[in-house]
């Protein structure tokens, strides 16, 4: 077994243990003994873009329903016994849950005691799927209803209308759930088919922040894990041309005010680093965020508001964009307004003043972070997944340089890459 | 480890910090507690967010925005409420503790400086809250209304709360209503700023990584200056329903229906306070978490709804089973609803389940410490109660809850309004 590596975190007095463990996975472990809350989570790289792929010990090249993933994930909670996962949980007082996103598969929990009692059953139900002709079926109506509920969800429409005008093949333009015919197509056969592929303890990590000791979590792997075999899985997507395909697109909908996405699509060939990513944080906060001129323009103008307006970066395989979103009478004012100001930016760079405070803002943020133990699990095992890592955010942030925020702007926010998503009512 | 402190700065003014260096960060909230009714909902509750807008001394939006950033990305915030028949209004701040700044910045005295410039000093032109900075929060505070719409789960909650509490102050938005916005002038809610911080019952809460003497110093000082006229308010609760509950059904371009029962529990804060953890217990056992009966039986047996689960709020002594469920299946979901309910009060759960459902409680106040929003919606919430009680105190009261309290507390549950959103078919259908 390979050692453990002890991770520090000078700024914020933290450090983190990582390892490979025998069995494949990926093992992180930030400890804070003053806390009285742990938080695990443990997840396979597998999300709802992944439907297309080849497995390092086959020819064939597989294809599976949308909405597969989402789906395993439900499923994942039935086990052979008959009890239910959420009440094997029950019984140590734990917070479970699992998500499902655009690249990963997450199941966690939370609690304040018998940790280990509790990592134990997460290690546990998650190495043993358990599906029949009978459950699947079942499944069908309840996951049929969640695709209704995010059907009446505007922000969630606003957002698939702008992936779907802005990617021509990626499949993170489809809805994670999938649709309801696309489920109708799920079988026991291909749900294990799927778990078999990417539930491989070298496609996942297991991230663990709060009251915890990395000795004894180690020793539970060892314990639990079965060692998996050295299958690796090859992710085939079509490939994507760097044009949008819209530059606009507007839908009715149940809403008071019109609500909007503003996003522009960029090179997304690799992931970024950390450095980039905290380097768009801050570009982001100077050019849009409460201290920037833009967002006092708009505000003044009454085309936005505190509450819902934002920017934010959002990135995964294969996919990439930077979003403005929020409410607005006249959406279009507010996208014509950003790309002013990008141009003005663009041209004059952002004043030496503005650039510190932006700076100080995503230092002090990034530090806060340090807070909790929830935040820091996840942050780790998206990290992970990314190649990036926590480590390096609060240094990132101290380090960078208005020259950085330029040199991002030359492959992000590409005036000829925005589209406009409108729900109106 | 933690350090709870709490002393009277005045009559009707409480502080109460809770020191813990395991925090980066700390937080500052002053609260402002104070009868909802509806004449004064719509003033009230313009007040925090024009005083988190700007003050004085950083006279604009901008200005103040970049002083918080400058402050390591500081927060000044502000929030409206509801505590039973209270409206409170909140203004906080928050940052990282002077020990994480790059260059020994003094962040909590700075940022306590900010915060009391902004609750007491505000940017006034002629003695009057700015008309530009009132018509920016009432145009935002319109479009936060307007925006509860569109959160379907959310807003057909609200449409329940607005039927069922039509005549009690529960049923008052906290925002006051759409009109009542509307028609508010800077001079009212200067005048309604003035009588908050006159009349208003304050609590005052520090907590995280910080030292607290020298912040209730300024609030001291502060509220030094203010001639105050404190004028308590007792929680009196008293409701009957005379003839047929309320049953409304609306129509809006959705897709899934949603479902809200409202109920009335007999125990509440103001009614039977020694029986809140039975009651909360018998919530949980009800429909509080995914091992709930609602969640096990009426989502996951009998796939009747996508989400089904309750919430019990102490303070009011009011329950809602909120759902998701298709429109064809509502009077089957409030049916099996119903049925989970005469269950828990025919004391059909087991050992297990009540255990169960004190374990996942007491994993919830355990975990309160570590979050400083959590701890201060814990010492908010209590600060209400004849004693203030720590998470860890009131999780031994929820151990030592038994069966025949449970059952007791299910009994005084009834059925009080039913609040169903369905799509525009089914209402061209009709």
């Amino acid at each position: 077994m390979s050692e453990m590596q002890e991770v520090k975190i000078d700024q914020t007095r933290d450090s983190y243990y990582q390892m490979r463990h025998s069995s494949g996975l990926q093992v992180f472990v930030l400890p804070k003994p003053e806390s009285h809350s742990t938080y695990a989570v443990f997840g396979t790289r597998y999300g709802s873009i992944d439907n297309v792929f080849r497995r390092s010990d086959e020819k064939e090249v597989t294809r599976v329903p949308a909405g597969i993933a989402h789906y395993l994930e439900h499923k994942m909670f039935e086990n052979q016994d008959g009890v239910d996962t959420f009440a094997r949980y029950a019984k140590t007082g734990a917070n479970a849950n699992a998500y499902t996103s655009f690249d990963k598969t997450c199941y966690l929990f939370s609690c304040s005691s018998h940790f280990y009692d509790s990592l134990e059953i997460l290690l546990d139900f998650v190495q043993h799927p358990y599906f029949t002709e009978q459950t699947v079926q079942k499944e069908q109506g309840i996951i049929g209803q969640e695709i209704r509920m995010y059907d009446d969800d505007p922000m969630w429409k606003v957002l698939f209308n702008m992936l779907g005008a802005m990617y021509q093949t990626h499949p993170v333009k489809e809805d994670i759930a999938g649709t309801v015919e696309s489920i109708a197509e799920i079988t026991p056969e291909l749900l294990y088919q799927c778990y078999h592929t990417f539930y491989n303890l070298n496609n996942m990590a297991l991230c663990i922040a709060g009251n915890a000791d990395p000795v004894k979590v180690v020793e539970l792997c060892d314990k639990m894990l079965k060692p998996s075999e050295d299958v690796h899985v090859e992710r085939i997507f079509a490939k994507e041309p760097p044009e949008i395909l819209k530059a606009r697109v507007c839908q009715k909908g149940s809403v008071a005010t019109p609500v909007f996405y503003f996003g522009f699509k960029e090179d997304a060939s690799r992931r970024p680093t950390t450095a980039e990513t905290v380097q768009t944080d801050i570009l982001l906060e100077a050019l849009s965020g409460d201290i920037s001129p833009l967002f006092r323009r708009l505000l003044d103008a009454g085309l936005i508001n505190e509450s819902s307006f934002s920017g934010n970066y959002f990135e995964g395989p294969g996919y990439a964009c930077v979003i403005f979103s929020g409410e607005s009478k006249n959406p279009d004012a507010v996208a014509a307004e950003i790309q002013k100001e990008l141009a003005s930016v663009r041209r004059n760079g952002f004043d030496p003043a503005l650039f510190a405070d932006a700076q100080k803002a995503v230092y002090g943020d990034a530090v806060s972070n340090f807070n909790s133990p929830e935040l820091l699990a996840n942050s780790m095992i998206t990290s992970y997944f990314a190649g990036r890592s926590i480590a390096d955010a609060v240094s990132a942030a101290a380090n960078a340089t208005a020259e950085d925020l330029q040199k991002r702007m030359q492959v992000q926010l590409l005036p000829q890459n925005a589209v406009l998503s409108i729900i109106e009512p | 480890m933690n350090k709870i402190e709490q002393q009277v700065l005045q009559d009707g003014i409480h502080f109460r910090s809770v020191q813990d260096t395991k925090f980066k960060t700390f937080r500052l909230s002053v609260n402002f507690l104070l009868p909802l009714k509806k004449e004064t909902a719509a003033a009230n509750a313009l007040i925090p967010f024009l005083l988190s807008r700007c003050s004085r001394e950083y006279p604009d939006f901008t200005q103040m925005s970049r002083k918080l950033a400058s402050l390591y990305g500081a927060s000044l915030g502000s929030n409206v409420g509801k505590l039973g028949s209270m409206q409170v209004l909140t203004i906080s701040a928050g940052a990282i503790a002077d020990h994480y700044a790059l260059q020994g910045e003094k962040l909590t005295a700075e940022l306590t400086r900010v915060l009391c410039g902004a609750i007491f000093d505000p940017a006034l032109e002629n003695g009057l809250f700015r008309e530009n900075d009132f018509r920016q929060e009432q145009r935002q505070t319109l479009e936060q209304i307007d925006a509860e719409y569109n959160d379907k789960p959310s807003y057909a909650l609200k449409r329940c709360v607005e039927i069922m509490c039509a005549n009690e102050p529960y049923g008052i938005s906290r925002y006051g209503s759409r009109e009542d916005v509307q028609k508010l002038t800077s001079r009212q809610v200067t005048a309604a700023w003035k009588d908050m911080l006159r009349t208003a019952r304050v609590e005052i809460l520090a907590v995280g990584n910080l030292h607290p003497a020298p912040i209730a110093g300024a609030l001291q000082e502060a509220f030094g200056k203010i001639e105050r006229a404190y004028r308590p308010v007792t929680e009196t609760h008293t409701f009957h329903r005379l003839g047929e509950i309320p049953r409304v059904t609306e129509y809006q371009d959705v897709v899934q229906g949603k479902m809200v029962l409202g109920m009335r529990v007999a125990v509440s804060q103001s009614n039977q306070e020694e029986l809140v953890p039975a009651a909360r217990l018998m919530n949980t056992i009800f429909g509080g978490t995914p091992n709930g009966k609602l969640f096990l039986n009426v989502r996951e047996k009998m796939s009747l709804c996508y989400y089904c689960g309750s919430g019990y709020h102490a303070a009011s002594g009011l329950l809602f089973v909120q759902s998701g469920v298709e429109f064809a299946n509502m009077a089957k979901a409030e049916k099996a609803i119903l049925e989970q309910l005469q269950a828990v009060q025919n004391g059909e759960f087991t050992e297990d389940d009540i255990a169960a459902a004190k374990r996942s409680m007491i994993n919830n106040y355990q975990t309160v410490g570590d979050s400083l929003v959590a701890l201060e919606g814990w010492y908010l919430a209590q600060s209400l109660l004849p004693k203030v009680q720590t998470p860890e105190e009131y999780a031994e009261k929820v151990h030592a809850v038994g069966r025949d309290e449970i059952v007791q507390t299910a009994k005084g549950v009834q059925l009080d309004a039913v609040y169903c959103l369905k799509g525009q078919k089914e209402a061209a259908a009709k």
